[in-house]
């Protein structure tokens, strides 16, 4: 079928998928419009990365969550900040302990007024931010109090200011939607073993 | 098994305010009712609190025994329907206003447990008084349900939608042991058991105390309605004990094998003993002993050969155990006041007899709603934290087609099959004032 001339194969699609991509990117060239006509027709791969709802705020596909944040930062807070990432070389491996997150990032935006955060994670909003309270509150409160009105990790409108100042993605992809940090712990353990074993068996 | 701890420090709290409930053990054996009340009439529901308000008592002296006793709660659709202020209303917090049926999604209360299959009168806007009598016999019992119903009696602007009775010597429907482990309850003065914990700070569970962050949690205002009070979450669970035994006797040959099947998932014995203390055989001398019973940790057991990591008890309060994702375990404790309903049926009935039976699970804490809310998404219907992917509790998870539980071991034992053994019938948040906030909403 893909060997097919393009207007074919865009008209062999159903008729209520071909007048929704029409009407949506009426001024695509048609070698895409059929591309993105024939993923929305492929229900199974779709279903794969389907988006829903990370809890209170953000998008979250299989078990993944994203969450991009744009605060402004305190007179001096970009120096300060910028001094303790250079300290660590830009390194942030202390992070491992949180177990759930795929990677964060922090940009400064705007001459150093803002700071851009964003991270991916496992599992919903809510959860764990009362974990961070209690256990990582010296690390939350040294990064994040140089941003504008930070009331503290322990503050009960802590939540509050994180949800306001949230940015949710309107599109969000994840390779493996269903791997976890842990599961990743886990199979890159299981995959040491099984390499272990087969170099032993030779 | 002697229920009642000791006291052995002078208590900090402000006992005489607080509800006996919040610090008083269940009684063993227990007799009991759970009733839900709708207020009709803002000063017919003022003149419910002003007539149960004297059959409330306080936790001071918590740890003597009682004959029995009452406790009192509100839902937010209780606190609206007796007429208090707005800006009040809007000091509670968001789930505790938006009701457990709104959070089914972040309860994970979907398909079969799904409010829309929820017993009259859960996850309707009429549930608005809750009140449980505890007693230590049957004549306490109905001496004080008579003297509740007295009160409720000639009384104008309220209407009784649920009276359930509740009763079990100690033993839930399942035939294992239950409500003895509980959280140290900074201030109270109660004693330290083995294994128990170290005392968590007040404020995790009365409204009003520096909590684990050293701060007091959030609560409703103004001071006289919020302090000394907490929050209790109420979930009615039909406990299918049949399809449990069968269960059992589907993957396992003979009645040891099976009842160490039962114990890896639940990671007790009947009789209370622990798999960490007891891994071979039950142990009932263990199980009536409250200063053994949770004498152990999970530290020397990292792959769960003796306590599986995704038994019940590891997943419900994983103690000392390394996990997978970044969590403090003192700030998910819950002070626990579940009570079992109908006859328990024997491991050898295999045939669903369709009597009602199963497990009313009460939760009491400053973060009781945020903590079962937690606990449903992340330690009951999912098993990344400890490194078991999509592996459910294997007691009170709603199960999907095709689960499985895993026994560790050398080789691990992979069950195939594994049901859902308890469903939701329906569930509340509500808020239980303290003595000094039921007089005031009172007025």
């Amino acid at each position: 079928m893909s060997e097919q001339n393009p207007q074919v194969r865009f008209q062999n699609l159903p008729a209520t998928v071909r007048d929704r991509v029409n009407e949506a990117m009426s001024d695509a060239k048609v070698v895409f419009k059929v591309k993105v006509g024939e993923l929305l027709v492929n229900r199974k791969e779709t279903a794969e990365h389907a988006v829903t709802g990370a809890g209170r705020i953000g998008a979250k596909s299989g078990e993944i969550s994203e969450l991009t944040l744009i605060a402004e930062l305190k007179p001096g807070g970009a120096e300060r900040l910028r001094r303790f990432f250079k300290l660590i070389d830009g390194n942030l491996a202390g992070a491992g302990q949180v177990g759930t997150l795929h990677n964060m990032r922090f940009v400064f935006l705007d001459n150093d007024t803002k700071l851009l955060f964003a991270t991916a994670y496992d599992g919903e909003w809510d959860p764990y931010i009362d974990d961070f309270a209690t256990k990582i509150p010296e690390m939350m409160d040294y990064i994040f109090s140089n941003m504008e009105g930070w009331p503290g990790i322990t503050s009960p409108e802590v939540k509050e200011y994180i949800v306001t100042r949230q940015v949710p993605a309107e599109a969000w992809y994840v390779s493996q939607p269903h791997l976890t940090v842990a599961e990743e712990s886990r199979l890159l353990r299981q995959d040491v073993t099984l390499q272990r074993f087969l170099t032993e068996l030779n | 098994m002697n229920v009642f701890r000791r006291l052995t420090r002078r208590p900090s709290l402000e006992l005489d305010d607080i509800q006996a409930t919040v610090l008083r053990a269940r009684p063993e054996p227990y007799f009991g009712t759970h009733a839900i009340l709708e207020i009709t009439d803002p000063g017919g529901g003022r003149e419910l609190l002003r007539r149960l308000a004297p059959l409330v008592p306080s936790a001071a002296h918590w740890d003597e025994p009682r004959a029995s006793w009452l406790a009192l709660a509100l839902s937010y659709h209780g606190l609206e329907a007796l007429g208090v202020p707005e800006g009040t209303l809007a000091s509670f917090p968001a789930n505790f206003r938006a009701g457990m049926a709104a959070r089914a999604e972040r309860l994970r209360d979907t398909g079969p447990n799904a409010p829309a299959n929820w017993e009259f009168p859960f996850g309707t806007p009429h549930v608005h008084v809750a009140v449980t009598i505890f007693a230590d016999s049957e004549t306490a019992w109905r001496n004080e349900v008579a003297a509740y119903e007295r009160q409720l009696h000639d009384l104008a602007g309220v209407r009784l939608l649920s009276h359930q009775d509740f009763g079990a010597t100690g033993f839930n429907v399942f035939g294992y042991r239950d409500g003895f482990s509980q959280p140290v309850v900074e201030g109270s003065g109660a004693e330290r058991l083995p294994g128990g914990g170290r005392p968590v700070k007040a404020g995790e569970f009365v409204l009003g105390y520096p909590s684990e962050t050293g701060q007091a949690l959030p609560a409703p205002g103004p001071d006289v309605l919020g302090r000394n009070g907490t929050y209790v979450v109420f979930r009615k669970y039909h406990s299918h004990v049949a399809a449990f035994n069968r269960f059992l006797h589907d993957n396992a040959r003979t009645e040891a094998e099976r009842e160490l099947l039962a114990a890896k998932l639940v990671g007790r014995w009947r009789s209370g003993a622990p798999l960490a203390l007891a891994p071979e055989a039950d142990n009932p001398a263990l199980g009536e002993d409250s200063r053994q019973i949770n004498n152990f940790g999970y530290r020397d057991d990292p792959r769960g050969l003796r306590t599986p990591l995704g038994s019940h008890i590891r997943r419900m309060n994983p103690r000392d155990g390394k996990l997978e994702v970044l969590s403090d375990v003192n700030i998910r404790r819950i002070i626990r006041r579940s009570t079992s309903y109908g006859q328990p049926l024997p491991a050898t009935d295999l045939r669903d007899d369709r009597e009602s039976r199963g497990l009313d699970f009460i939760a009491l804490g400053a973060r009781a709603i945020d903590n079962v809310e937690f606990l449903q998404s992340e330690w009951v219907n999912s098993g990344n934290f400890t490194g078991l992917g999509k592996e459910k509790d294997p007691l009170i998870s709603l199960q999907d087609k095709g689960a499985y539980f895993t026994v560790p071991g050398s080789p691990p034992r992979r069950i195939q099959n594994i049901q859902s053994f308890n469903t939701l019938l329906g569930g509340e948040y509500f808020f239980m004032p303290s003595l000094s906030a039921i007089n005031w909403l009172s007025r």
